[in-house]
């Protein structure tokens, strides 16, 4: 049961870390960026090599997370920018965001192959630590912590900044936004730097966790990210964080309760009810509906 | 700017590249090189993209190393399935219409086989699978399908009588991937054996092929308490579900299934690996004359070779021996009639022979893992 | 005859995938991005599939028949909560519905879970699948310049302004749904019945982003687009097999690095797809 809960809180600071970012530019560009988890899934990558280079991962991480976020610059660039301002641009995103995920994939898997990868054995510290009855490992302790540490950064920077102010302003209304002097470009390039950045942190985490990267890692994540944004209101980086920790343990208690056949269908399930009785999730604001 | 970024991306990695761990596969110079030389003409399509693609690596790597030195001719062509049943037919009608191939060997996935097979029965042209172990859409399609790789329920009813034997379990814990063809099937039997050796399943758990987190699965099975864990799972999930198993404190004894046949997952494992317990078609430590063989064959082409590169090396061998029965003719109808014909043939699997219903005959074994190798169990 | 032979699969899949991009074209040309059908194609083919193996005696085209029409009966619950939705929230409702089929599926022991069924009989010959290829663009292309048509554009362009102008939305995008609905049903059964086997690993959500990426390079715009682009995409890899090897780069790759950037070019630079091609050059040729 203890030791449930510790798991169920440990998978769900990776989804609310991966669906904060997620969440974070959909809220700004209203447009779904399903190339995420493949920002995700090259972090992690990145991190890996630095660490097979000898690197240590606390170094490794930091330089993954800017690694990510770098991503995120190029890929609004290339992916994104062109397409603002035509007509359904959010449907033509959501478009290229697949080409570029393809893209990314492709390049993992021409470079490091289809089987899986790992970080070396001793990356981190082997230590478990025992809580009640239940135990967990120094690393997911870290995991935890470390998760909640980036996400309430984020919040800070949203709230307290000057930035945070400016990306409130051009996800609220972008020509109002420009109107008031706000560089526009820059901020959106700024908000898909943080968005990836914390793709990237979730990407390196994650394969240090699981201790298993592949190609197509990002994809099983990318499909519960859907289901944790959804919950906590598009747009939402409360909601995300919630959500997160909500759907994590709703999955461990699905299977230890009704067992884990019913686990991946009960996330889907919450998605679909989600959006056909309350649109809006926990927190959004966004309109969900036409009209 | 945006160029300069991608340019990172790609410069990162082919910085990497060289560190050789996961060189790309090339494809397609060796097997045509020998075509010029003649012989009869065999296609093989084999995963070499796509979800299976380490199985077909090895696959391929095995077929090269049979041919190396060979009584008879074969030109061996050999093609990408990419693991799915569109390619797996398109790759079957080139070779059965265009090459005009004397036999086929593969396809590496059972369900490809399903969707491919068939045509090249309806073109009465032999089919040789090597790694295919579902029980049902094989060799039942027709006279023209035959395999060399055992089915799980060859394998597992045995390894697991020869574990409890060992160590004395009367319940057990199930996880399996039940999303994967490969891990339901061994799940059935598994099911089965457990039955008709009297354990209790206390409880089971599944988890799907993408998953890399199964703390939550792990965690109920172990607090059930059951004398063993059994697992029915590919190799990538099965070194993440050892690691994370004894994560959690788990100390017994762990059962595996086919999938854990692989060098990857006591690499991937580490430590954790230790004791695991595997029902195996090839064993590796055999001191035949023709495993010697195919190890030394192996050695040359660099690939650390394990049970699919056994299966596909084996395969060329009782291609070879079925065109020397039927007197070294090669047509399609030679071939299956030579298949017919082979008996006690000497390959790295054992002495081999085919049931009357050509699925695969010879004696698996019990392995473990000890000190970070398999050894086999007596 | 024999290279006829050799590339019958393949021309084959052209005509499945051709249908498939079209179910996805259907509910795009009200505005509509569903991605709903591989979970429809998988409804139509387990339905199909289990009406030829356990009642061998009915025809052909009444097993087509229900295989297009349960999904087309399924869309319509379905459709009426999730169309009220919009863009990308549409898209990801009907992406948790394409799961839960497949998870259904994954989990339904009364059709093997991922094993799936097995030895179904080749019934799809070249004819019956080019003539329901054709049956669904002449449907389409009626639409084309009929009042239905002018009221699904008038949708596509603006929904607000069409309901102004007194045009149904609801019950427009709810046809246009079920209708891609019955289309990527059939296409369920047709491939079903010519690849000898169904298991629910065909339908996940990478098959629909694929139905999709064809419908979008081949062009949207006209109905005969998504059939472009299903065949260029379908038989760019065979002509890549060869071309990738000899630049020593692994085909898999190689070709998903390929398609990525089509995908990207094309939304990026021809928005209407590669249909739109020809009249672009006329047009630059006269400018």
């Amino acid at each position: 049961m203890g030791q449930q809960v510790l798991n169920g809180i440990f998978v769900g600071s990776i989804y609310a870390l991966f669906a904060v970012g997620y969440t974070l530019v959909f809220g700004v560009l209203d447009i779904l960026n399903l190339a995420h988890q493949a920002v995700f899934m090259l972090s992690a990558f990145f991190a890996l090599v630095l660490v097979e280079h000898g690197l240590s991962i606390w170094l490794a991480l930091p330089l993954g997370i800017v690694f990510g976020g770098l991503l995120g610059i190029g890929l609004e660039r290339i992916a994104f920018r062109p397409l603002r301002g035509r007509a359904g641009s959010n449907l033509s995103g959501l478009i290229s965001s697949i080409a570029m995920a393809t893209v990314f994939e492709a390049i993992a898997a021409q470079i490091f192959g289809p089987d899986i990868s790992r970080f070396p054995q001793g990356t981190f510290p082997d230590r478990m630590i025992s809580l009640g009855s239940a135990s967990a490992s120094l690393l997911q302790v870290c995991i935890v912590g470390l998760s909640v540490l980036l996400m309430a950064v984020l919040t800070f920077l949203l709230a307290k900044t000057r930035l945070g102010r400016s990306i409130r302003a051009v996800a609220e209304n972008p020509r109002a936004a420009r109107v008031l002097g706000i560089d526009v470009d820059k901020v959106i390039a700024l908000s898909f730097f943080l968005s990836s950045a914390l793709a990237g942190a979730a990407g390196v985490l994650f394969g240090l966790a699981f201790n298993s990267i592949s190609p197509d890692v990002g994809r099983s994540v990318e499909l519960k990210g859907l289901a944790v944004i959804i919950l906590g209101g598009m747009g939402s980086v409360p909601g995300a964080v919630l959500a997160g920790f909500a759907i994590g343990l709703v999955e461990v208690f699905t299977v230890a309760y009704a067992g884990s056949t019913y686990r991946d269908a009960v996330s889907f399930a919450v998605l679909f009810v989600v959006l056909v009785a309350r649109p809006r999730g926990l927190f959004g604001q966004v309109a969900v509906r036409e009209a | 700017m945006k160029r300069a970024l991608l340019l990172v991306a790609f410069a990162l990695g082919f910085a990497c590249k060289d560190q050789g761990t996961n060189a790309p596969k090339q494809e397609g110079q060796a097997p045509s090189a020998a075509s010029s030389s003649g012989g009869a003409v065999i296609g093989a399509a084999l995963s070499l993209t796509g979800p299976a693609a380490s199985y077909g690596a090895q696959q391929k790597a095995g077929i090269q190393a049979a041919l190396a030195d060979l009584p008879v001719k074969l030109d061996i062509r050999i093609e990408d399935d990419a693991s799915t049943k569109e390619q797996g037919i398109t790759v079957f009608q080139k070779f059965i219409n265009r090459d005009q191939v004397s036999a086929i060997i593969g396809p590496t996935l059972s369900n490809t086989a399903s969707a491919a097979d068939p045509l090249a029965q309806q073109s009465k042209v032999p089919v040789l699978a090597v790694s295919n172990t579902a029980a049902t859409g094989i060799t039942d399609i027709g006279n023209y399908i035959w395999r060399d790789s055992l089915m799980e329920k060859q394998v597992i009813p045995g390894a697991f009588k020869k574990a409890q034997e060992k160590l004395h379990f009367k319940t057990a814990g199930v996880l399996y991937g039940n999303d994967d063809v490969f891990t339901k099937a061994g799940y059935d039997v598994m099911q089965k054996a457990l039955a008709d050796l009297q354990v209790k399943v206390i409880s089971t758990q599944t988890f799907a092929k993408p998953d890399r987190d199964y703390n939550a699965q792990l965690t109920a099975l172990i607090g059930g308490k059951p004398d063993v864990l059994v697992v029915s799972a590919l190799a990538d999930n099965a070194a993440a579900i050892v690691a994370q198993a004894r994560q959690l404190g788990w100390k017994g004894a762990i059962l595996g299934g086919n999938g854990f046949n692989s060098p990857a997952f006591i690499k991937n494992a580490g430590a954790a690996a230790e004791g695991v317990m595997v029902g195996t078609s090839w064993n590796s430590l055999s001191q035949d004359a023709a495993n010697q063989k195919f190890l030394a064959a192996m050695q040359k082409t660099g690939v650390n070779p394990d049970q699919f590169s056994a299966q596909a090396y084996s395969g060329v061998l009782i291609l070879a021996e079925a065109i020397k029965q039927s007197g070294g003719k090669t047509s399609r109808e030679d071939i299956e009639a030579g298949l017919g014909k082979v008996k006690d043939l000497d390959t790295p699997l054992g002495k081999f022979s085919f049931t009357p219903e050509r699925d695969a005959q010879h004696e698996p074994s019990v392995q473990q893992v000890k000190d970070g190798k398999f050894q086999i169990v007596q | 005859m024999n290279l006829y032979l050799a590339y019958q699969g393949l021309i084959a899949f052209v005509g499945i995938n051709a249908l498939l991009a079209l179910s996805v074209y259907a509910t795009l040309s009200c505005g509509q991005l569903s991605l709903a059908n591989a979970g429809f194609m998988a409804i139509g083919a387990y339905t199909g599939a289990l009406l030829t193996l356990h009642a061998p005696g009915i025809p052909f085209a009444a097993v087509l028949l229900a295989s297009a029409l349960l999904p087309a009966l399924i869309a319509l619950p379905l459709g009426l909560p999730v169309l009220r939705l919009r863009g990308v929230f549409l898209a990801i409702a009907t992406i948790g519905f394409g799961e839960v089929v497949r998870l259904g599926f994954v989990n339904w022991d009364y059709t093997n879970g991922a094993l799936g069924l097995v030895a179904i009989p080749q019934r799809t010959k070249p004819w019956i699948l080019w003539l329901t290829v054709l049956a669904v663009l002449f449907v389409l292309g009626r639409l084309r310049g009929s009042r239905t048509g002018y009221a699904l554009e008038a949708i596509r362009e603006d929904e607000m302004a069409a309901r102004t102008m007194g045009i149904e939305t609801t019950a427009y995008k709810l046809a246009m749904f079920s209708f891609g609905a019955a289309i990527a049903g059939i296409a369920g059964a047709l491939e079903a019945h010519f690849t000898f086997i169904v298991s629910p690993s065909g339908y996940s959500f990478g098959r629909v982003v694929d139905m999709l990426v064809q419908a979008i390079v081949g062009g949207t715009a006209y109905f005969v687009g998504p059939v472009i682009g299903a065949a260029f995409l379908t038989l760019l890899p065979e002509a890549l097999r060869e071309a990738g090897s000899r630049v020593g780069l692994s085909p898999g790759p190689f070709r998903l690095f390929l398609n990525g950037v089509i995908l990207l070019a094309v939304i990026l630079y021809l928005p209407d797809g590669i249909a739109s091609l020809p009249r672009r050059l006329r047009r630059r040729v006269r400018g």
